[in-house]
């Protein structure tokens, strides 16, 4: 299996357990949780799209209110000691990257010739 | 200053005093430096060239006989204004699906292909119309042109997925377009090598795998790459195909 057959069965496993997760999240857990979703039904397969992206998030989530050990006062503190070290590390990988990605860059081998090797075909000059 | 005397900048108030010169270096250094920024990474970028769907040109109808491997190929017995008999035309389905699940069965039949032509330079491809509209069995046989073969070569040059290459997208090629690439060959779309030089007049070769079936999923990791290979290459109709072995793959620098 080549890397884009990977990649791409890695995002359809995600997306399906998303989609169980989905299902099982709007249909049984969201009343579970938010009184204000209780009888409300045409918002939900709007989530949809949402939860197939970040059902990790929706799960941790769901279990915390669960259990009752959310803690609504931390979860909105913004972290702000982090934001100046985030915007230096921002401004100096994007400009980073980008010279990477010029380095890395092939040059087009316009002036190579193609070569006969073999009037045979490929099979018969091994 | 003390920190109670420090200006505070606040959206819909009259900017502080002390920011106003803060904030127009700011502002200034931000516009140049970004339309510098964009204006540099523009210039870097190759031309896409010409390329596309020729909308323009409206849905074409033809008729000629299906060669499914190594991808879906029709070779024109009856053309149109735009289409001449005896052309070779690669075959594709809508979105990232190629023609390859509706038509293999067809192999050899003649049918009546209706689509949209996308085409760069020499290299064309007809997009059938979606579901049952693209193609009708016209339920007779018809000759697939012989194979012939033209030797194996070294070639220097990047293996792209042929649709997007045609200018389905712009640019449809190269290390940015890999990710699109793979996704198009994955979904059958024919993959076409583009040469450094022409052969014969040629740079476009459709290409499969050496037992003359669809190219290797091995060899999807070079799309994109400017890769040295070594192919079998044959005349197939107007069409010139490699017959590609992933392990006689290189990635040039």
């Amino acid at each position: 299996m080549n890397t884009a057959e990977i990649i791409l069965s890695i995002v359809n496993i995600w997306i399906m357990i998303g989609g169980v997760i989905a299902f099982v999240f709007l249909l049984f857990g969201i009343d579970r949780i938010d009184e204000d979703a209780r009888g409300a039904y045409v918002f939900r397969p709007l989530l949809i799209p949402g939860i197939l992206l970040i059902w990790p998030m929706v799960l941790w989530r769901w279990l915390r209110l669960e259990m009752g050990t959310e803690n609504w006062a931390r979860r909105h503190k913004p972290p702000r000691k982090l934001h100046f070290w985030v915007a230096i590390l921002f401004a100096i990988s994007i400009p980073l990257i980008m010279l990477l990605g010029w380095s890395a860059r092939q040059t087009w081998p316009e002036s190579f010739e193609p070569q006969r090797i073999s009037l045979l075909q490929q099979e018969n000059v091994r | 200053m003390s920190k109670s005397d420090a200006p505070f900048f606040v959206g819909y108030l009259n900017i502080p005093k002390g920011l106003k010169g803060f904030l127009l270096k700011v502002s200034l250094l931000l516009f140049f430096g970004f339309t510098a920024g964009a204006l540099l990474a523009g210039a870097t970028q190759d031309d896409p060239g010409q390329a596309g769907f020729r909308f323009d040109f409206g849905r074409q109808t033809v008729e000629g006989v299906i060669q499914a491997k190594p991808y879906p190929l029709l070779h024109v017995t009856k053309g149109n204004e735009r289409i001449e008999i005896g052309e070779t035309l690669m075959l594709t389905g809508q979105g990232k699906s190629g023609a390859m699940a509706s038509i293999a069965a067809l192999e050899g039949t003649v049918i009546e292909a209706t689509g949209i032509l996308l085409n760069r330079g020499e290299l064309r491809m007809l997009q059938l119309l979606g579901g049952n509209r693209g193609f009708k069995s016209l339920e007779t046989d018809g000759p697939v042109p012989a194979s012939e073969s033209l030797g194996t070569w070294r070639l220097q040059g990047e293996i792209c997925d042929g649709k997007c290459l045609a200018g389905a997208m712009q640019p449809g090629r190269g290390l940015a377009h890999k990710a699109c690439a793979n996704l198009c060959l994955i979904g059958d779309i024919p993959p076409v090598f583009v040469s450094s030089q022409p052969i014969d007049g040629e740079e476009y070769f459709l290409v499969g795998s050496v037992e003359g079936g669809s190219l290797s999923a091995a060899a999807y990791d070079y799309v994109g790459n400017f890769v040295e290979i070594e192919a079998a290459l044959e005349r197939q109709g107007d069409l010139m195909v490699l017959k590609l072995d992933p392990k006689r793959i290189k990635v040039i620098r």
